[in-house]
């Protein structure tokens, strides 16, 4: 298991690295160079040239690369363009934010999820199976936008039982103070996610109802309950948790809209109006946690995945 | 009937889906008494797992019980409630099911799996439980219980897991064990262990068994009655002996004629083997498919006894002797002309169909030599697998062998020795780490690409699934078009031609290029998959368990077809096969293959009359003849496989061999021919007439 996480880290952190050098090659890709994006149209050529040399830009590019890395690794994401702050400060503020949001909405949308599959998988060919089978095809088919937009005119506008806009607190403590604001944003955020994970179960669970071991268990006098509790959940859990790590970055564009929507201070946010002004440093700062969040998510997949299943455990 | 355990009386199931009703059974009547071991036997569809459920209520999606009673200990099981059924499941009834595999949760250790029962049954505490399930564990013969209880299944093997699933079944001390074909996915020596297993088990614990089987052989010797069931009705009931004796049935009667049989060696001596060269006795046609009821016998669209009658009435389990319902202990068959019970009456003859007999091998010519084949896998994947020192899997090492054209050369072995790789080397789909292929002459190494897509034509596979090896979505004629396109063979109307000589030659009608795999059985599929290898006449058809997933009765045709097409073709086969009787009755020559090594080389009748390898000898101790006086021979072998990513030094026989000494360790036995020229054993210490009667 350490052998097997080991390995497994290890091979994150080759990745980590690629994903840099990604966010590295896009920062030479921006129109007319940085100099340009930062000192705007009217710069003058001289003024441009003593920029790239100040920035150190006129150095080859593996020295800029190392350049890049090690200012990367103390933390520096450099300066944003327009808010006068640092880009590592911004994203400090607003990633937890944002993984509240995530988080909430992923536990939600487990949480609903697999009992949700689960009951479809026992009713299949029912009543409630086809319902909830139509539900979840509408919920995903759903743009997030359109979906919230609904929320928003139901819930806050017909019935005023909700807020329309998200908490606008500094901390993330100040955002969990007010939980009624956060309702709209999570729930917008974990439908979709309800409909795609409830599916993914349904199937798990059906395939395993058809397993030999469910008749053996049967053959031993277990309860049909007792069964699904016991035999069958941990073995359907499987195929959910690499979809969960996989889902982190659907997660995230998904936020982006929902929390320009809601006015959420989160990183989405910060993301839409950086991408408004042009503001480079944090759209590739933003681009960065995204991919680390990508590499982090199917790390934890494949942790959980050997949690789950002993046959993956003991492979090295 | 007061004293049986157990007693099914006219039993009906049904099974609903995709809008079709299946009358799985139809009416089923037998009786056990306790301590008594009933056997069940059919092919596949008869009913005979459907039987096995239905007592449990285990069965599956669909399934029901519409008629009958299902009385055991006094209850009826077809009528009880969902917790009278859990309560009489894994504790008064246990079940052991087929593939020890996919029957356990992969994800659950073997404690909690087999203390489960116990926790349900009984009052008993965790701790005590899992005391309880080291001990079961110990009572099957586990090693090191204690240990395992902490083991995943994954981490044991397919014989072990089997161990495991008895152990379930049996830590409650059932009344009943009912075993579905358990040891159908095990190897044979495993096979051998598990059934002393559980007769060992059964006699100790003075339980019932119904043991529910495809295998005659597996029967024959570990039950008191047997059952023999046809298209969702039992055709014959006796005790074993008479059954085994003097089949009444005439589907009984032949499923024992087609059955290819292994001629025992004599111990020590050198009877010669005959029996081989006969044709076997095929069964006709398909078993009815049950969706409608079938009016009168169901065997008689498929029975050369078959009259009027027996088109028109159902007959009814009779002993022979008067109109009353036979007693639960005679001799009871359901057919209108039963076979004459009168020694010599039934000449064997008059059931076998014209089929060719084996033809001698007409040349010396070598068509494909093996010299110092060797193949090993990495153990582990990704750009580091070929360092010096990694773990290896030696699958094959150092196999020399020929196969003269127009020869069977048979190719025996357990799970994993290693033979699916030689055949797959021998078609050139792999290419071997050590050593050479000479096909024809030439050295398949030295081949460049488009003449190695040309040697593709001669040599073809025939798969164990042929279905598995097709694609769903493509008709038959493309599948057999493919190959001939590929190669660049004939025009249009060419290639039409020579798929209607194909179809001819396998037998099947010339419709069915139009119709999909999936619309075929079993039989036919495999049918196909020759016709498929033929297709670019080739010299040789490595045929890889051409007949393993097969019945009784369509083996049989499959093999009198091979035979049949070798004759008018000339080719040659290379056949691949777990089963040592099918090998017998195919081959010219064989080898026997153990982890990798070809331990025993020569005429197929030679190795079989006159083993010198220990190995061979073993394996053929081990199988179970079809005959329930069969005393068992020799010494069957114990112990398990070694893995082949770490065999043992010497000789890689030793650790499960009777006669193994230092030697055995140290030095690898070079082959040798100590009795007769062309019969190699590579062993210090082989079974010859002076070493046996010596030693």
């Amino acid at each position: 298991m350490i052998h097997f996480l080991a390995k497994r880290i290890a091979q994150a952190l080759v990745v980590l690295l690629l994903v840099s050098v990604i966010v590295f090659v896009l920062l030479h890709l921006l129109p007319g160079g940085p100099a340009r994006a930062i000192l705007g149209v009217q710069a003058t050529p001289e003024a441009i040239a003593h920029f790239n040399h100040q920035q150190g830009y006129d150095r080859s590019l593996p020295e800029q690369y190392a350049m890049y890395l090690g200012r990367l690794l103390s933390g520096d994401l450099g300066e944003s363009y327009k808010l006068n702050q640092s880009v590592a400060s911004l994203l400090g503020e607003r990633l937890p934010k944002t993984a509240l949001l995530a988080g909430l909405a992923l536990a939600l949308a487990a949480l609903l999820a697999v009992p949700l599959g689960i009951l479809q998988a026992l009713r299949r060919g029912k009543a409630a199976d086809y319902v909830l089978t139509g539900a979840a095809f509408l919920a995903y088919a759903t743009p997030v936008f359109f979906l919230g937009l609904v929320l928003i005119l139901v819930f806050s506008q017909q019935l005023p039982l909700l807020p329309a806009e998200a908490p606008q607190a500094d901390t993330v403590g100040g955002l969990l103070a007010d939980l009624p604001a956060l309702v709209l944003p999570v729930v917008t955020t974990a439908l979709g996610i309800v409909a795609a994970f409830s599916r993914y179960m349904r199937s798990a669970v059906l395939d395993n109802l058809g397993e030999e071991y469910v008749r053996t268990a049967r053959a031993k006098g277990q309860s049909e309950a007792r069964i699904m509790a016991r035999h069958v959940l941990r073995n359907a859990l499987i195929p959910l948790a690499t979809l969960l790590g996989l889902y982190l970055p659907t997660l995230f564009s998904g936020t982006l809209v929902v929390e320009s929507m809601f006015n959420y201070p989160g990183m989405g946010l910060l993301f839409w109006n950086a991408a408004q002004g042009s503001d480079f440093p944090v759209l590739l700062g933003v681009t960065l946690v995204v991919g680390v969040a990508t590499v982090l998510g199917s790390l934890i997949t494949d942790i959980a995945y050997a949690v789950l299943d002993p046959r993956i455990r003991s492979v090295t | 009937m007061t004293d049986s355990l157990l007693r099914i009386d006219d039993l009906h199931v049904e099974i609903a889906g995709r809008g079709r009703t299946v009358h799985a059974l139809d009416g089923i009547d037998l009786d056990l008494a306790p301590g008594e071991a009933l056997g069940i036997v059919g092919e596949s569809g008869c009913g005979k797992t459907m039987t096995a459920l239905s007592v449990l209520g285990l069965l599956p999606h669909g399934g029901k019980v519409t008629g009958g009673r299902i009385l055991f200990d006094g209850t009826d099981l077809a009528a009880a409630p969902e917790p009278v059924l859990r309560n009489v499941r894994g504790n008064t009834v246990g079940m052991v099911f087929q593939d020890p595999l996919t029957s356990l949760n992969p994800t659950l250790t073997i404690g909690a799996q087999v203390a489960e029962p116990l926790l349900l049954h009984t009052r008993l505490t965790r701790a005590e439980a899992w005391a309880k399930a080291e001990e079961t564990l110990r009572l099957v013969g586990m090693p090191r219980p204690a240990e395992r209880l902490r083991n995943y299944p994954h981490q044991l093997s397919g014989g072990m897991r089997q161990r495991v699933a008895i152990a379930m079944a049996l830590i409650c001390e059932p009344r009943l064990l009912i075993a579905d074909e358990p040891t159908t996915a095990l190897d044979v020596t495993t096979q051998h262990q598990i059934l002393e297993l559980i007769d060992e088990l059964r006699a100790r614990l003075g339980m019932a068994m119904i043991l529910v089987t495809h295998d005659l052989g597996v029967i024959a010797r570990r039950v008191d009655r047997v059952a023999v069931m046809y298209g969702g009705r039992i055709a014959e009931r006796a005790a074993v002996r008479p059954l085994f004796a003097t089949p009444r049935h005439r589907y009984t009667q032949a499923l024992f004629a087609a059955l290819p049989e292994l001629p025992r060696p004599p111990l020590g001596g050198s009877a010669p083997v005959t029996g081989a060269d006969r044709p076997l006795a095929t069964i006709p046609g398909l078993p009815p498919s049950l969706v409608t009821r079938p009016t009168g016998c169901r065997f008689a669209p498929r029975c050369g006894f078959a009259t009027d009658i027996c088109h028109a009435a159902e007959p009814e389990l009779t002993d022979g002797l008067d109109d009353t319902p036979p007693a639960a202990g005679a001799h009871a068959f359901a057919c209108f002309h039963p076979t004459d019970p009168a020694p010599g009456a039934e000449p064997a003859a008059e059931i076998l169909p014209p089929a060719p007999a084996r033809l001698p091998v007409r040349t010396d010519e070598p068509l494909l030599r093996l010299a110092d084949v060797s193949k090993t896998y990495p153990l582990h994947g990704g750009p580091f697998a070929r360092r010096k020192g990694a773990a290896e899997v030696s699958a094959v090492a150092g196999i020399s062998l020929t196969v003269r054209r127009g020869e069977t050369f048979g190719i025996v072995g357990e799970s994993g020795c290693g033979k699916s790789t030689l055949g797959r080397m021998a078609v050139g789909l792999e290419a071997p780490t050590g050593g050479s292929v000479h096909f024809g002459g030439r050295d398949l190494a030295t081949l460049t690409k488009r003449e190695l897509r040309a040697h593709r034509r001669d040599v073809q596979l025939m798969f164990q699934d042929s279905y598995a090896a097709m694609d769903p979505r493509m008709r038959v004629g493309a599948v057999l078009r493919e190959p001939l396109v590929i190669q660049g063979i004939g025009d249009r109307a060419e290639r039409r031609r020579r798929i209607d000589g194909l179809l001819d030659d396998v037998g099947l009608p010339r419709g069915a290029v139009d119709r999909y795999p999936h619309e075929f059985s079993g039989g036919q599929r495999q049918r196909l998959g020759l016709a498929r290898a033929l297709a670019l006449t080739p010299s040789l058809v490595v045929a890889d368990e051409p007949v393993s997933a097969l019945d009784v009765s369509v083996q049989a045709q499959i093999l009198n077809l091979m035979r049949e097409l070798q004759r008018e073709k000339g080719l040659s086969y290379l056949v691949i096969s777990h089963d040592l009787a099918v090998v017998r009755h195919l081959a010219d020559s064989v080898g026997v293959m153990y982890l990798g090594k070809l331990v025993e080389t020569g005429p197929a009748e030679q190795v079989f009359a006159r083993p010198l390898h220990p190995y061979t000898r073993g394996l053929l101790d081990t199988v179970n003849a079809p005959d329930p006086d069969a005393a068992q021979a020799g010494s069957p072998l114990g112990g398990e496989t070694p893995s082949a990513a770490d065999p043992p030094s010497g000789c890689r026989f030793r650790t499960r061999c009777p006669a193994a000494t230092g030697l055995c360790a140290t030095t690898e036995p070079p082959p040798a021919e100590p009795e007769t020229p062309g019969h190699r054993v590579a062993c210090h210490f082989p079974l010859t007439a002076g070493a046996v009667s010596t030693g």
